[in-house]
């Protein structure tokens, strides 16, 4: 992550990714403090660079620990208590350390009405897992989701920043074997 | 309430049939109840300024409008036609109170808030008790927000008031609603809890039993309280507040609406202070002292005694306390002018400083009593330094200070000791007589806030004892002292006679009226005494 | 790679004539198909010339309500000199819609040329990108068109040489559907919870940062610039006279050729369903549409030779929406279709007001009971008496959303509803 980034989009970058450090600092280093910068100077504001520190916070460690909150709050002068009413209400700042792969899986209405729900269920059987709960092997968390906007596209997952699409159950195993070819 | 009167203009408008004419920056709630229509209200607080509007019960329908508007964040119109009662607005207001019902626990039976409860009211009202709901309720539990505050988020209708009050009146941003949805819930930062100092307002504010003092949970049902207005007597602002007793006990104190003191606020040191001072031996009849002992004895004996010993006074020194009142100060300083004693001091105990943000006005003085404005206007003068000395071989005359950290020998030389008071401090022990009084919540009268606000306080609780008002036993001894009591001085029975002897003899006082004082206060040398208070808006909670 | 859903019978591409060529997503790519040409001839126009060019165009909203644009712009301050702000809408959530997502993975420089006239016109210094979070494979596509664009003058301080300065940033939302309603969105942008506000203050005048802003949705704006490079009449010769311009379809459900077709508006619902979607796959018949996205009325098989224009929808007992007919066929249990649909109402109210908040998690409460076989007749009535309560009480009209489909189904199916709750039953096929 030492590519420079262009300020227009440092609030921008896509959080969810599938190698992470939590152990990383947040603003304590030289890319941290360069984030932070690049975000500030885009809003007249600095509560306004909130939506994009979390989501810095949940791209560098995969999720959005009670110490990110704090530190967030420190550097935009807001309380923790106001950070973490904003995070929660955000479905997509993880709460908890989740698996190397996130798997969402959409059942809103068009995705239903193709077989979401068999799809969910596939993931769930392939992984081992049930609904929010991570693998033992820390590989896979799998969730419902809401509408990913790939509707024509059903059923849509999208497993950390990738979409996949016209998904069917049959699909499953082999989207699993590839994420483990390149993803772990 | 209405913003500045003379600034802004004047608009009409008709509510449910009546004209008024109010500010033209009042909001349509306000008007209503100007025209004394209640709108329930939820989100609404006259006190935190933000109106979300977001809890939708206040919706009215306004003539020429398509929808329903909430009245609580509409300004008046010239001409405005509000209907609050129609056939829609009714339906609405019954479906946001049957949908607060689908998931709320209905344990009125052992909630804190039973009988005070706004969603009990309104549900009442509209007759919606029996939820329509086959679903199971969500529940969600409890949950501590601050040391002494639990939350119940199951009877929580995530009316942001308690949010609103924290960030926007105490300028505190530490507790916020988390998720959003029907998940949503009141929280503090994880693993933090509120420690702000005025935090028990937001147990104030919260319309339903959501928010609770823990030290009042389960202690006494809404209608077994005896409410008394009062004065906080912990500190020189003086709060208004309503004392809430149940069988001559104080279980609480809640903010009183004065919009010149505290608005709707107190301080959590007041909520607190005076329940957990009330404690201590309390003298229970006058105590004379008999070959060395003190003895009970009834009050004539005792007054005629106190009496025929002070006539043989001529030197000696005088300690007032700044929570005695101020009726009991100007009787104190009648009887030390009678006896030749000039001066006297008093002492305040300091604690920390803290401001509401919001109301900069409402905050904990340093001058941790209600009264040392009106010890000063007495002519007793603070004294900062130690303990009060020892009079020697003098007279002394103490009025309430208990003598607490002084040493137990304290006064045993004294000519004469004459301890006018409601404690039984080692050091009081040592006196010649000591004269039980009743403190501020046995007795009615005055206290002089820091700013010279002369503000009433009611009795609240039956004296201890034989205990009377200090204003009532100095006048007697005073009546005594002039001329025996005959009958020549009339020594005042009621509180409100002392009050007027008080101020004819007191410059500072003169334009004050017992009436006009009323439940709001007046300021000393300002025209304002004469202007009676409008009655603050009724507020549910 | 070609785009993949475009219509085989004569099509108009206005929006969608680059989708499908990687090239076009490049600067010096979309520069060959014409790209910022529109921008040159908005920067020689006066702010108000380009305003009126738009509203003669008839150019209404695409975020769903349709509200003209020109006549939105018109809304804001004349003066210069106060800050002034453009949100660009791509938090595409509707369920059914994925037409925003298309324009911003295929044509980026289309929606931020639209974005930097539609600046112009509003006097705006700087614009706002609010991006759907999920939507992470397109926000890379479109940073990277952004980064180009500032680097070669076309963003940035004095564009293109003109001595008019703008800014983009794209922000990115994080997974909250009420982050579309424009109140929400400039909570949310402002680093709050995506929660609406009461209007008024209307944004155009107190937005963002206290200051006048427009909010406009993605494929608005990337019909601006055909709009200013060709004028109002090119753009009036499509579509009827309040509803002119094409429009991108996005079409899915069960559907032999779901996808994202640009269309003509009025061309009649049938039309799309079966000729450029091919209808139901297997022989199936097709049962129920709803033809704007998850939050517009149900029609039925019989329904759907309207006009897909904004008043042809309303005439037909629906509304346009986003233009997203999501499509069931005879297989359907509308039930637990309703179910999953106010599922997500509920899901993502903000929960400020109480009807909406308490309401859609009680409707999807019955719906699933009934789904579950312990439905009782008395809850159709609940649920009828539910949608009066949610509709036109609440800030904003995410509850009225879920009434919409709510009450056109139990009106048009009342047979599911009372076979599920009588028989345990579908009536599906
Ligand atoms: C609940 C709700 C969700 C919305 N979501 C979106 C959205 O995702 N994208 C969008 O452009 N408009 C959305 N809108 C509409 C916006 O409020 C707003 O009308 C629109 O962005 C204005 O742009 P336009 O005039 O260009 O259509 C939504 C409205 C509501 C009530
Ligand atoms: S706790 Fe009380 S004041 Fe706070 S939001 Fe809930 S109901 Fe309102
Ligand atoms: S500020 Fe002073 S008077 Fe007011 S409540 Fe606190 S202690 Fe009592
Ligand atoms: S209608 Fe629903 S989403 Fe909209 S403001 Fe009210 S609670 Fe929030
Ligand atoms: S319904 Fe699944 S992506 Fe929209
Ligand atoms: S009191 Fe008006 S909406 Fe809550």
């Amino acid at each position: 992550m030492s590519r420079r980034i262009h300020p227009s989009v440092a609030g921008a970058q896509p959080f969810q990714l599938a190698e992470r450090d939590p152990e990383a600092p947040l603003f304590e280093s030289a890319e941290g403090q360069e984030r932070l910068q690049a975000v500030l100077s885009r809003y007249p504001t600095k509560q306004a660079a909130l939506l994009p520190l979390l989501g810095y916070a949940n791209e560098l460690h995969g999720w959005v620990s009670k110490q990110d909150m704090e530190s967030i709050a420190e550097r935009l002068d807001l309380t923790p208590a106001y950070v973490w009413s904003v995070a929660s209400f955000y479905t997509m700042y993880n709460k908890h350390p989740i698996g190397r792969h996130f798997i969402q899986v959409c059942t809103n209405i068009s995705c239903h009405l193709n077989g979401a729900q068999r799809v969910l269920k596939r993931f769930l059987e392939e992984t081992g897992t049930r609904p929010g709960e991570t693998s033992e092997d820390g590989r896979y968390t799998v969730i419902e989701a809401e509408c990913l906007g790939a509707c024509g596209f059903a059923t849509a997952v999208q497993i950390n920043d990738e979409y996949h699409e016209n998904v069917t159950p049959e699909r499953v195993s082999q989207i699993l074997a590839g994420l483990d070819g390149n993803g772990s | 309430m209405y913003g500045n009167v003379k600034t802004a203009e004047l608009v009409s408008l008709r509510i449910d049939g009546t004209e008024i004419s109010v500010p033209s920056n009042t909001s349509v709630i306000e008007a209503a109840e100007a025209v004394g229509v209640l709108v329930p209200r939820y989100c609404y607080h006259p006190g935190i300024p933000s109106r979300p509007a977001q809890c939708r019960v206040c919706l009215v329908e306004i003539e020429g409008q398509p929808k329903l508007q909430p009245s609580c964040n509409i300004s008046v119109q010239e001409g405005m036609v509000v209907h609050t009662a129609s056939e829609e607005a009714r339906s609405a207001r019954r479906s946001v109170i049957e949908l607060l019902l689908v998931n709320h626990p209905l344990d009125c039976p052992i909630c804190d808030a039973a009988g005070q409860c706004m969603l009990q009211d309104y549900a009442f009202e509209t007759r919606q008790l029996a939820s329509r709901l086959n679903e199971e309720k969500l529940v969600m539990g409890r949950d501590r927000i601050a040391e002494d505050i639990l939350y119940f988020a199951d009877r929580c209708i995530i009316c942001t008031r308690c949010v609103r009050f924290m960030r926007e009146v105490a300028e505190d941003d530490a507790l916020i609603v988390a998720q959003r949805g029907y998940r949503a819930y009141i929280d503090t930062f994880p693993g933090a809890v509120l420690d702000n100092p005025f935090r028990g307002n937001i147990v104030d504010v919260c319309p339903v039993g959501a928010l609770v003092h823990e030290d009042f949970l389960f202690k006494a049902r809404f209608w077994d309280l005896d409410q008394t207005a009062s004065v906080c007597p912990s500190c020189s602002t003086g709060c208004n507040v309503t004392i809430d007793t149940v069988e001559n006990q104080i279980v609480r104190l809640k903010p009183r609406h004065n919009s010149e003191v505290n608005s709707y606020w107190m301080c959590d040191h007041g909520r607190k202070h005076l329940i957990m001072s009330n404690r201590g031996l309390r003298p229970e009849a006058p105590l004379l002292r008999r070959d060395g002992k003190l003895v009970p004895t009834g009050w004539g004996e005792a007054l005629t005694w106190v009496a025929e010993r002070l006539r043989e006074v001529s030197r000696g020194m005088a300690i007032v306390s700044p929570h005695a009142a101020n009726e009991s100060l100007f009787y104190f300083r009648t009887l030390l002018d009678r006896i030749g004693i000039a001066g006297g001091t008093f002492r305040v105990e300091q604690g920390e400083e803290a401001i509401l943000p919001g109301f900069p006005k409402l905050q904990l003085r340093a001058d941790r009593a209600p009264n040392a404005s009106g010890a000063e206007l007495h002519g007793f003068e603070r004294f900062d330094g130690g303990a009060h000395s020892d009079p020697g071989g003098d007279a002394v005359a103490v009025l309430e200070d208990p003598l607490g950290e002084l040493p137990d020998e304290w006064g045993r030389e004294a000519s004469f000791f004459l301890y006018v008071g409601n404690r039984l401090s080692p050091a009081a022990r040592n006196a010649h007589a000591i004269l039980p009084v009743t403190t501020f919540a046995e007795m009615e009268g005055t206290f002089t806030n820091f700013e010279g606000r002369v503000q009433r306080f009611h009795q609240a609780l039956q004296p201890a004892g034989l205990a009377r008002p200090a204003w009532l036993v100095l006048a007697r001894l005073v009546s005594l002292l002039e001329d025996g009591g005959d009958g020549g001085v009339a020594a005042p029975t009621l509180a409100s006679e002392a009050f007027q002897v008080m101020v004819r003899a007191t410059p500072a006082m003169a334009d004050l009226e017992w009436a006009s004082v009323g439940l709001k206060g007046a300021r000393l040398g300002s025209t304002e005494a004469a202007v009676p208070h409008a009655q603050a808006p009724a507020e549910g909670a | 790679m070609a785009y993949p859903y475009r219509d085989d019978r004569e099509t108009t591409t206005v929006l969608s004539r680059h989708m499908g060529e990687p090239e076009a997503r490049t600067l010096s790519g979309w520069l060959e198909r014409g790209g910022y040409e529109a921008l040159g001839t908005a920067l020689e126009m006066e702010p108000d010339e380009i305003t009126e060019i738009v509203k003669e165009s008839g150019l209404r909203g695409r975020g769903g309500a349709g509200f003209p644009t020109g006549m939105k712009w018109g809304f804001m301050p004349k003066e210069n000199g106060r800050a002034h702000y453009l949100c660009c809408n791509a938090d595409e959530s509707e369920p059914g819609a994925f037409k925003d997502r298309e324009i911003m993975r295929w044509t980026p420089h289309l929606m931020i040329e639209g974005c930097l006239i539609a600046a112009r016109a509003i006097r705006a210094g700087h614009v706002y990108i609010y991006v759907r979070g999920e939507f992470f494979p397109v926000v890379r596509v479109l940073n990277q068109a952004v980064v180009e664009a500032y680097e070669a003058g076309y963003i940035g301080r004095s564009v293109l040489g003109s001595g008019w300065s703008c800014d983009i940033t794209v922000h990115l939302g994080a997974g909250a559907y009420i982050a579309g309603e424009e109140t929400g969105l400039m909570s949310s942008l402002m680093g709050g919870r995506a929660e609406p506000w009461m209007k008024p203050p209307f944004p155009a005048a107190r937005g963002i940062f206290g200051a006048p802003t427009t909010v406009n949705n993605v494929e608005t704006l990337a019909s601006v610039p055909g709009i200013v490079a060709n004028g109002s009449a090119w753009y009036r010769q499509w579509g009827s006279d309040e509803s002119p311009g094409t429009k991108l379809w996005c079409c899915s459900g069960h559907l032999v050729k779901p996808g994202n077709y640009e269309l003509e508006l009025g061309v009649p619902l049938s039309e799309i369903i079966y000729d450029v979607c091919g209808g139901a796959p297997d022989g199936k018949r097709v049962r129920a549409v709803i033809p704007g996205g998850s939050s517009t009325p149900f029609l039925t098989a019989d329904e759907l030779d309207c006009e897909t224009t904004y008043e042809g929808m309303q005439a037909a007992g629906s509304s346009l929406g986003t233009a997203s007919p999501i499509v069931m066929d005879e297989s359907t249990c509308l039930l637990s279709a309703m179910r999953r649909i106010a599922q997500f109402y509920a899901h993502e109210s903000c929960g400020q007001c109480v009807q909406c908040r308490e309401g859609t998690e009680w409707i999807a409460k019955i719906l699933r009971r009934i789904e579950d076989g312990d439905g009782e007749m008395k809850d159709i009535d609940t649920l009828y008496d539910l949608c009066e309560q949610l509709t036109g009480r609440t800030i904003c009209v995410l509850a009225d959303s879920v009434v919409f489909p709510l009450r056109s189904s139990l009106d048009k199916f009342r047979d599911e509803y009372e076979s599920h709750i009588q028989q345990d039953a579908c009536t599906a096929t």
